[in-house]
Parts: structure tokens; C-alpha cells; sequence
């Protein structure tokens, strides 16, 4: 399998910010991706992200080594998943302490999408609003629900999609890492079949672009470093209003690429 | 958020709201919306949210479902519909107010910044959703199952005759990691999965064979309901809750 998932990833400040709040890390040898879009006043967004990227995968390679799970065992999941969402809840404590060293009065937090690769078989873990996507047989299908005040009421038939779309809201979440010391971390799991292609994104990616384009852009890319390069330069296009990273997932039976593809970080 | 008035006549008997959640109506009392009357079929209809509008679905019922006086299989309702069941009425009621709960907020002097992402924590979220008068969010307030989620085996070959749906993702297929093992030789390995939400539902979805519910193929992700029968590979799978 390791040589049949192909992967790319791309990050870009954006055309407003000051500077790219978000991270992503990617870590083949234990098929561990994960994205993060950090918030937080001064700087604080930036080394958000980067605790909760970092933490996650060193975490997830320290309980493959045999350390105990942070938190309670889930039932119904496989281990991998169940060692992802430890991962999170360490990283979820990390910024948590990082943030009461800074002063109490320095908000500190981030989102996480982070998905885990067995075969045919994905962990997706996330909090917040940072998102995954499968495209399959050209259809593309949201695999993570929002963590947001919008995407509830949306849920609880409050507000039609288009209402939402529309609203002031957006930037309201109602779970995020690092802003108490206990987090609710949502895991799905998932199928990645051959032919398939996975998104994870942050919201800078899915504010600009709607899903018929993303489904175009990833479906008529060869690989998955141009799909990533692709889709943050058409977000970019589309106004840039925020940070946007990509990270794209390929299986494919007949891929020359393994994970021996190195990818890029924008300026 | 709309609701759901069951009457007879001219009591109410219950009020469900229409949330994420779809209301499941029938006599058997494991619906949300139960009507204990021998005119109603055990799994009669459902009431669901799709992108806002509120959808009505009967599932073939024996004694059909009604809305102002037409016999309908699927149709989108609105505020004031009245929906006969049997000798019983359900009517519509969406009085939702949006405008008025998005400004109250945005007024408030803790607002949002434009692009700024704000956290609610768990108290301020708590009071907020109350405001709006909801329960938390739709995945917490689903109430627990007490009955098991269950595939029975109807047709083909299997290396089992029922399988209770216990995982987040169930996979139909050959593959070793597959739940409901497909023994045919020519099975694929990885035919159709099955996930379950957060809100306990149960989404069939295609994977490398397009699986079809009650006859119809589905190729997108497919909310389960009681009864539903599943055709995929070669084999007949029926969902049901099991006691």
C-alpha cells in the first residue's frame, strides 16, 4: 500500500494576512498527515498550529512505541484511531499550557484536521473548522462536519446553506485546541479505495472556493503536489482572504510517485 | 426550528421539533413520532431537514400519507401543511426568525471582528445555544439507542447470517478487514461501506461497487432508514433495529 498513496502540500499566506497561521506536517513513515490553522493574538496563532502539528505526530509515534492513551479508550474504533486521538489531546493540552505561561489574558488555540492511513482504511480526527474531503467517482464528499456556530444551525435546520453562506458568523467555532484543558476530538473513520484523491484544508481554502470547483481541480490533476499548488493558487485568485494550505492524498493503482514526493511551502 | 404538532382532532398529543435529526414516523415505538393506531404502518413515514427545506417521505405505507388531502410519496412541506396519518394530523409548523437571533449576537459587544476567529467555550457556548433555544449541539442531543443497528442477510453469500452494526465504519466486501465478508469468489474486495455519525444515524456509501436501496442506486452517501433493503455484490442486506 505505501507505495500506492502519492501526496502533495501547499501553504500560502494569502493576499491579507500578515502572516500564515497555519501548519501542516506530513510524516510518511507512520502515514500520519495533519493541518492545523492557528488563531491568537500577535504571533500566538502561528506557534498555536506549529505546537499542535508537532505534537500530534510526535505523540502518535511515541504511543506506536507502547506509551499509555491520553484519555479514555474509544470503543468501536481501531487502535490507530484511538492512538490519533490521544495525540490530539496532548497537543490540545500543550497549547493549553503554553498559553497560561504567556499570561492569562493571551487567547491561544487551533483547529486540526489529521488523517491516518491502514490499508484501504482512514482515522480522520478534527476539531473545528479545517476539513477533509474525498472525491470519488467525480463526486466530492465532505468526510469531516464543521465544529462551527454556523455549521450547527445548519445541522439543527435553523439556517438553509445559503443563509449560512451568507452570514456574519463564520468565524464562530465551537470547539477548538488549546482553549481548555479538555477537548471533545471528533474520529471518523473512512475508505480510501483506489482512484480516490483526499483534501484536508483549512477555511482559507474552503471560503474561496466552492465544491464543484475544488472537485475540478483535484479531478483533472495528474498528481497530487499540482493539485495542492493548483488549489491554493486558485483560492489566492478568488480574493485570499485568508491562509490557505492544502494537503492532497492520492491512491492510485499505477502511481510512479511514492511518498518519496517532497512538497513545497509558498512564500 | 420548525416542528412537527401531532393532533387527533383537535388535542395535541405531541410536538417534536425538526432538527438535524429526521423525525421518524410509525407505530412502532421506536419512532420519534410514535401513532398507536392499527391504521399506521409500524415504519409509516419520515420528516427531514434537506439544506433547510422540510422534507416528507413515506416509505410505501400501506395506508398512505396525506398531505392536504393529496396522496403523496415524497414531497417538501411548509408552515401550516397539514399531513394526515391514519385518522390522525401532523401540521407544519416553521416560524423561524433568523434575522432576529444572527443580529441579537452580532450586536453584542463581545462580536466578532470581521475574519477573526472567535472560540466559544463551553459556558458562553452553553448560554449562546440556549439563547437560540437549542440543547448543545445536534450530535449531543441525539437520545441513546437502546435497540442494536443490524444487517440481515436476505440473499447471496455471506459468512454470516446477520451482522450488528457495532463500528464507526462497517465495510461490505472480500477484504480481510471487511465486516460483512462477501464469500463468493468473485466478490470484490471492498464493495460498499457503512459509517455512523455522530448523531448515532447509519450513511451506506458506494465504493468500488455502487450499492442500491429499496431498488434505487445510490452513488452518494445514503442515510439508512429501518427496513431499507440493500442490494450490493450480489447480496441482500436488510437494516433493522434489533431489541
Amino acid at each position: 500500500m505505501r507505495n500506492k498513496i502519492e501526496f502533495g502540500a501547499c501553504s500560502d499566506i494569502g493576499c491579507v494576512r500578515e502572516g500564515n497561521e497555519d501548519s501542516f506536517g506530513a510524516a510518511p513513515d507512520v502515514r500520519l498527515f495533519v493541518l492545523s490553522d492557528g488563531m491568537g493574538g500577535l504571533a500566538f496563532g502561528e506557534v498555536a498550529s506549529r505546537i499542535a502539528v508537532e505534537t500530534i505526530i510526535r505523540e502518535y509515534r511515541g504511543a506506536k512505541a507502547g506509551t499509555g492513551l491520553n484519555g479514555d479508550s474509544i470503543e468501536g474504533v481501531s487502535e490507530a484511531s484511538n492512538r490519533l486521538v490521544s495525540a490530539i489531546h496532548a497537543a490540545n493540552k500543550a497549547i493549553y499550557q503554553n498559553a497560561e505561561q504567556n499570561g492569562a489574558n493571551q487567547q491561544m488555540g487551533a483547529t486540526v484536521v489529521a488523517v491516518h492511513l491502514a490499508e484501504e482504511r482512514m482515522s480522520l480526527a478534527h476539531v473545528g473548522d479545517s476539513r477533509a474531503y474525498r472525491l470519488r467517482g467525480g463526486q466530492l464528499e465532505q468526510l469531516t462536519r464543521d465544529h462551527s456556530f454556523i455549521a450547527e444551525q445548519v445541522r439543527q435546520g435553523r439556517m438553509t446553506q445559503l443563509e449560512a453562506g451568507r452570514s456574519g458568523l463564520q468565524n464562530v467555532l465551537l470547539r477548538a485546541l488549546g482553549t481548555s484543558p479538555k477537548v471533545d476530538v471528533e474520529i471518523t473513520e473512512e475508505l480510501i479505495l483506489d482512484g480516490d484523491i483526499v483534501l484536508l484544508c483549512s477555511d482559507g481554502l474552503t471560503r474561496e472556493l466552492t465544491d464543484a470547483r475544488i472537485a475540478a481541480i483535484l479531478g483533472s490533476c495528474d498528481e497530487a503536489q499540482e493539485a495542492a499548488d493548483r488549489l491554493v493558487e486558485a483560492a489566492k485568485q478568488a480574493g485570499g482572504g485568508d491562509n490557505i494550505t492544502a494537503i492532497v492524498l492520492r491512491r492510485d493503482a499505477n502511481s510512479r510517485n511514492s511518498f518519496a514526493r517532497m512538497f513545497r511551502i509558498g512564500r | 426550528m420548525p416542528k412537527l404538532v401531532l393532533k387527533f382532532e383537535n388535542a395535541v398529543l405531541q410536538e417534536v421539533p425538526v432538527s438535524s435529526k429526521e423525525v421518524s414516523i410509525g407505530r412502532s415505538p421506536d419512532n420519534a413520532l410514535v401513532i398507536d393506531n392499527p391504521a399506521v404502518s409500524h415504519y409509516h413515514a419520515r420528516v427531514f431537514n434537506e439544506e433547510g427545506r422540510i422534507m416528507l417521505e413515506d416509505f410505501g405505507s400501506l395506508n398512505g400519507t396525506f398531505v392536504n388531502g393529496q396522496r403523496v410519496k415524497m414531497i417538501a412541506l411548509k408552515h401550516g401543511d397539514s399531513v394526515a396519518v391514519g385518522k390522525h394530523t401532523i401540521v407544519v409548523s416553521d416560524s423561524r426568525d433568523l434575522d432576529g437571533f444572527a443580529s441579537s449576537y452580532a450586536a453584542k459587544p463581545a462580536a466578532p471582528k470581521l475574519n477573526e476567529t472567535v472560540i466559544l467555550d463551553t459556558k458562553e457556548r452553553r448560554a449562546f445555544m440556549q439563547q437560540v433555544a437549542a440543547g448543545g449541539e445536534s450530535a449531543q442531543v441525539a437520545p441513546a439507542r437502546l435497540k442494536v443497528p443490524t444487517l440481515v442477510v436476505r440473499k447471496g453469500k455471506t459468512s454470516q447470517k446477520e451482522y450488528p452494526l457495532t463500528d464507526k465504519l462497517t465495510v461490505v466486501g472480500k477484504s480481510t478487514m471487511a465486516t460483512v465478508k462477501l464469500t463468493s469468489w468473485f466478490a470484490p474486495r471492498v464493495a460498499a461501506q457503512i459509517n455512523r455519525r455522530e448523531d448515532q444515524s447509519y450513511y451506506l456509501g458506494p465504493a468500488d461497487k455502487v450499492p442500491s436501496v429499496n431498488g434505487r442506486p445510490i452513488d452518494r452517501p445514503t442515510k439508512l432508514s429501518p427496513g431499507d433493503v440493500i442490494d450490493v455484490a450480489g447480496v441482500q442486506l436488510e437494516f433493522v433495529y434489533r431489541d
